[in-house]
């Protein structure tokens, strides 16, 4: 494939637009049942545009903007745009979709094209109370996949590709099942710093060898929750994100690169760990935001299971490839370590926003003040998208 | 009765492939311009874009590359612990399927499996289930 993307042309969209509000919902009230929504599995109360409001009105306040404000909107998975803008009152002058990287990226395109200046970026998900499976009879036949397309066979769920994923990673490398669990440990002591976290009881590394494998080499705690809430990312011209309620956190990178060919097949999973596209997003993002792996103050994978940071990790230089086991060791992924990743506990103990939820961590880690959980003087942070060699990163620096 | 799976994804190239089965022959499409196999079934060639295509008989031999094993059960069909590993074909493509006649404790990266056949049936009818196990002597 032609690599043949313009550093010329990117180079200038470097801090052209910023994140000046973000906003959540109650992840760990909602899960328990105190703030309303589902306590059980399959009770569903509100649905997914109800979370998605209750975030964007907070992403709102956060700013200081007013809804009039806003002149575009991305909305996220499970959200219809055009019922979204008629909810909200908006009728915008552009609008997009997908996932949380995808829309920054959208959006930073939109606004530099003029099509508009203040986008909303809107999620939301009510799949704990909706009863949203993720494998097994309800998700077959649907198309072709990897996903279900060997059901025949009895694989079906996401888990199961990662579980292929690791093993194969096992076998090339030597990596460890302890080795891997460093990291579901260290994104639940995170997340024990972090009060709207769904998950806040301490996990240790044998808390995590003892729990049940679901797809073997996977365990239960390498597996990301399923839990309901809503996430809004307001971004704005940069020229525009000055002198607002909160200080600027500006997008300096962005990188796009996928990974499609024979993935069926499972090709670039277990002959490629996509890294190919891993290479094809760094080349892009760490020029044009002028850093290196090395500058990254704090790190944030998508994490559906533990086994997406050993990749990222790899691709992205942080380490060698098949070196991510040894690397997550030792508390070096950890806050007050040499690259602390998924300080909000991430999807596997925060909550599970397929993305969006690490957007807020990465902008209020720039904006400081976290307590406990700050990373000390954080001024760029990186993060990074991968699901199924479908790669895209954003680099965040802290703006003034 | 043969034994009940869990239902193909099926359209007019995954019909030709399942109908292949029905014979016990595993059959993969390759271009006729270019050569390339491709999998799952298709219209077209992912490589040249090409439309014609054959299809051609795989040796059935392949390397192990990986295996999970469900520890729950996700299927009424497939109780737990269910093992599922990926080959790589020796003509190229990976293949996806559950290992017989090994214990999986016995399967290593690189183990050469061959084709076997078992039955299967879904809703769209009867066919055979290519699965993999120890070569025969």
């Amino acid at each position: 494939m032609a690599d043949s993307f313009d550093r010329k042309r990117l180079a200038p969209l470097k801090d052209s637009v910023a994140i000046v509000g973000v906003g959540e919902t109650d992840y760990g009230a909602d899960y328990r049942g105190a703030g309303g929504q589902a306590a059980k599995k399959g009770e569903a109360r509100y649905d997914s545009y109800t979370l998605a409001s209750r975030a964007l009105k907070r992403a709102l306040d956060d700013s200081g903007l007013k809804k009039d404000d806003i002149d575009g909107l991305c909305t996220g998975p499970t959200l219809s745009g055009e019922r979204a803008s008629e909810l909200w009152g908006l009728n915008p002058r552009w609008s997009g979709s997908g996932d949380a990287a995808q829309c920054i990226i959208e959006a930073a395109m939109a606004i530099n094209c003029g099509l508009c200046t203040t986008v909303a970026l809107v999620y939301g998900n009510a799949q704990r109370s909706m009863n949203t499976a993720y494998g097994g009879a309800q998700v077959t036949g649907g198309g072709i996949t990897s996903y279900f397309y060997y059901a025949p066979w009895g694989l079906t769920s996401q888990g199961a590709l990662y579980a292929l994923f690791f093993q194969r990673h096992k076998l090339l490398y030597g990596t460890t099942e302890e080795q891997l669990g460093a990291i579901a440990v260290a994104f639940r002591k995170h997340a024990c710093m972090n009060p709207n976290a769904v998950m806040q009881k301490p996990l240790t590394i044998e808390d995590y060898m003892k729990a049940p494998y679901v797809a073997e080499p996977l365990r239960l705690f390498d597996y990301c929750l399923i839990n309901d809430g809503g996430v809004a990312i307001i971004v704005r011209r940069a020229d525009m994100a000055k002198d607002l309620k909160q200080k600027p956190v500006m997008v300096s990178a962005f990188g796009w690169s996928e990974e499609n060919v024979d993935a069926t097949q499972l090709r670039p999973r277990l002959k490629d760990f996509y890294h190919t596209a891993h290479r094809g997003v760094a080349a892009q993002v760490y020029p044009m935001a002028g850093v290196t792996p090395k500058d990254i103050d704090v790190f944030a994978t998508y994490d559906s299971f533990s086994v997406h940071l050993l990749a990222s990790l790899e691709g992205f230089g942080f380490c060698k490839e098949g070196e991510g086991g040894p690397f997550v060791q030792n508390g070096r992924i950890e806050i007050g370590g040499e690259l602390p990743c998924n300080t909000s506990g991430g999807m596997l103990s925060e909550s599970y926003m397929q993305s969006w939820n690490h957007q807020p961590e990465l902008v209020r880690q720039l904006r400081g003040g976290l307590g406990a959980r700050q990373v000390e003087g954080a001024e760029v942070a990186q993060y990074v998208h991968d699901v199924a060699g479908k790669c895209k990163s954003i680099i965040y620096t802290k703006g003034s | 009765m043969a034994t009940a799976r869990p239902i193909r994804s099926m359209d007019p190239y995954a019909q030709e492939f399942w109908t292949y089965t029905q014979k016990k022959e595993l059959r993969l499409q390759k271009c006729s311009d270019c050569g390339k196999f491709r999998f799952p079934p298709g219209p077209t060639c992912d490589k040249c874009l090409s439309d014609e295509a054959e299809w051609a008989a795989v040796s059935g031999r392949g390397k192990v590359l990986s295996w999970t094993t469900f520890r729950r059960k996700y299927f009424e069909e497939y109780p737990a612990p269910h093992t599922v590993i990926v080959l790589e074909l020796d003509e190229g493509p990976l293949f996806t399927s559950y290992p017989v006649d090994v214990n999986v404790s016995d399967l290593s990266e690189g183990m050469v499996l061959s084709l076997r056949w078992t039955d299967g049936q879904d809703k769209f009818g009867e066919y055979n289930l290519p699965v993999f196990g120890p070569p025969s002597a």
